[in-house]
């Protein structure tokens, strides 16, 4: 049996690693890989958590009702993102976020 | 526990009855291209109408669901009126291909707003808010031949998702600490105690998911150091849209704040450590975004960015509110947010009507409206005027009282007492930017080749019935005190 630590450190590790790669990735398709990666860790978390709050080897069902609900969401970000990044690509010729200068004080 | 037993359908019929409207106009933008689209405008608002009497009063009486639709349906009109412009940006002018789903997707979102005021739990709290969010994304990049609107989508969506990813791992942590999804006071104060087992750990990790939380609810007001992504969004966005971010999905991140922050309420007393740091951050927070918001805002040209700082300080003054906790905290912030809503929507529907007749969205294409159209410079006057908060408008009542709640909290916390100060530099600040555009209506003369703008109806209307309700609700405490 894998105790709740070691899923914990995983989705820690999981969430810093989307974390600096939204702040520090130039590309917009990697920094969608990233946010994914966000989102996956509090999947990774919300079901060890369902697992080690319940009773007598029946977990509480209602983290992993969010956890597919995360999934769902995290699918429709996506298919928006594309789509945005599709019409970036087609405007500008490229998927750089340094390209993104035309709104600035 | 069951989170389904929690609520029960009759809650939710006005948000289904937005949806369905939404779906069938959706349909039938596919189904029956023969039918005008800026019929689907017409429908949509007056179905959002319809929905705010019946949030007005009756069963579902719900003072941030009947803000967020009724401003929600003013979006809707105003995009009605931007029609031209919404024409060129997607399909080329005079082409209104593809433009039905523009009216349809701001009920989807409106919809999602009234599920988060009925939200109990952090599932359907944040499942609600995504549905706002997911929305506001596609509406922001919708004009796909303009570069600044999908440069404000992907911008909106990247930061956003960010957040919202912040936000679940919050949630995933709130729900391990605690074992429920539930918000309130004896959960709260539980595990703050460190629950069952009194463990300090428990605590600790309770206390960074709310830090968690916060930080996410924080981005969707635009609070510093959240705030970011507000200038560029607001200004690259369609008008259309980024009225409905100002108003409808600003009242969705309060709901949401005040959600998170007043199960906190009972602890917030002097003495108790906790309380002390809970009233600390908000005090910070709120000093951040009134001075990054009101402070950059006085250098702005552009008049829908100028807006977006000034939502910001507006966050500000509204943030003021969390310092003094209790059941009135929603109360207040419900007027607040009336009275920006009010002002902030006819701005935007003034910033429309000049971006489509004179190409600009410059604080000096208003150049010489007072002489070219003095009645609508007039009702343009009164809107930014409740924006700085003159009185004898509603913008004054309120925020008179954030300040009545800054020096009530101060009497608690004499340590706060900086932030009155920084309330009244950052609340002159607003009087020199806003009054900008009065200045450019008043002062500046117009172009020999301006001709007086053409008032569209709607545009008319709104601008007449926001000036009367500002007027009014800003007059009526006066007539009932004298």
């Amino acid at each position: 049996m894998i105790p709740l630590a070691h899923y914990l450190i995983l989705s820690g590790i999981l969430f810093s690693i989307g974390l600096a790669g939204v702040l520090v990735r130039k590309n917009i398709l990697v920094v969608f890989m990233c946010l994914e990666m966000m989102l996956t860790a509090a999947n990774v978390a919300l079901v060890a958590f369902s697992r080690a709050q319940g009773t007598a080897g029946v977990p509480v069902y209602d983290a992993q009702v969010l956890s597919l609900f995360i999934t769902g969401i995290a699918a429709a970000e996506v298919a928006i993102g594309l789509a945005l990044i599709v019409a970036m690509f087609r405007a500008r010729r490229t998927v750089e976020s340094t390209a993104l200068n035309t709104l600035k004080d | 526990m069951n989170i389904v037993s929690t609520y029960t359908w009759c809650q939710f019929a006005p948000a289904f009855a937005l949806v369905g409207l939404a779906a069938l106009l959706i349909l039938a933008d596919a189904l029956l291209p023969r039918i005008p689209k800026r019929a689907y405008a017409l429908i949509g608002a007056l179905g959002t109408f319809i929905t705010t009497y019946f949030l007005w009063n009756g069963t579902h009486a719900n003072l941030f669901g009947a803000i967020a639709t009724i401003s929600t349906g003013l979006a809707i009109l105003l995009a009605f009126d931007y029609k031209k412009i919404s024409c060129e940006s997607i399909a080329g002018a005079g082409n209104e291909e593809g433009t039905g789903e523009f009216y349809a997707l701001p009920l989807v979102a409106c919809a999602g707003i009234l599920c988060l005021t009925q939200a109990r739990d952090l599932i359907m709290l944040f499942v609600s808010l995504e549905v706002v969010t997911l929305t506001s994304y596609v509406l922001a990049g919708y004009f796909r031949r303009n570069q600044g609107s999908i440069e404000a989508g992907i911008k909106y969506l990247v930061l956003g998702a960010m957040s919202t990813g912040i936000l679940v791992y919050g949630i995933a942590w709130y729900f391990g600490m605690t074992g429920s999804f539930n918000m309130n006071t004896e959960v709260v104060v539980s595990a703050l105690s460190g629950g069952v087992a009194g463990s300090p750990a428990l605590a600790i990790g309770f206390m960074m998911s709310i830090a968690l939380l916060f930080a996410g609810a924080f981005f969707k007001v635009g609070a510093a150091p959240m705030h970011v992504w507000i200038p560029d969004v607001y200004q690259g966005a369609p008008t259309p849209t980024t009225c409905f971010l100002a108003v409808a999905s600003k009242t969705a991140g309060f709901v949401v704040l005040c959600a998170l922050a007043l199960p906190f309420a009972p602890i917030c007393i002097p003495g108790s450590l906790l309380g002390k740091c809970i009233v600390w951050a908000f005090g910070i927070v709120a000093a951040a975004t009134l001075l990054i918001g009101n402070l950059g805002a006085l250098r702005q040209t552009n008049l829908k960015r100028l807006l977006g700082y000034s939502s910001i300080g507006q966050a500000g003054f509204i943030l003021v509110f969390f310092l003094n906790l209790s059941q009135d905290t929603m109360t207040l912030v419900g007027a607040y947010l009336a009275a920006y809503a009010l002002a902030t929507t006819a701005a935007f529907f003034a910033i429309a009507m000049v971006r489509t007749q004179r190409g600009s969205e410059e604080i000096a294409a208003f150049r010489g409206l007072a002489k070219t159209n003095p009645r609508t410079a007039f009702l343009i006057t009164v809107s930014f005027a409740s924006l700085a908060g003159v009185p004898l408008t509603m913008g004054f009542m309120v925020k008179f009282s954030s300040f009545i709640i800054c020096v009530g909290s101060i009497y608690q916390w004499p340590a706060l007492c900086w932030l009155l100060p920084i309330m009244v530099i950052t609340a002159a600040a607003g009087f020199y930017y806003y009054f900008k555009v009065l200045r450019a209506m008043y002062w500046e003369k117009p172009l020999a080749s301006d001709k007086p703008l053409q008032v569209p109806v709607c545009t008319a209307a709104v601008l007449t019935a926001c000036a009367i309700m500002l007027i009014y609700l800003g007059t009526r405490p006066l007539i009932m005190l004298g």
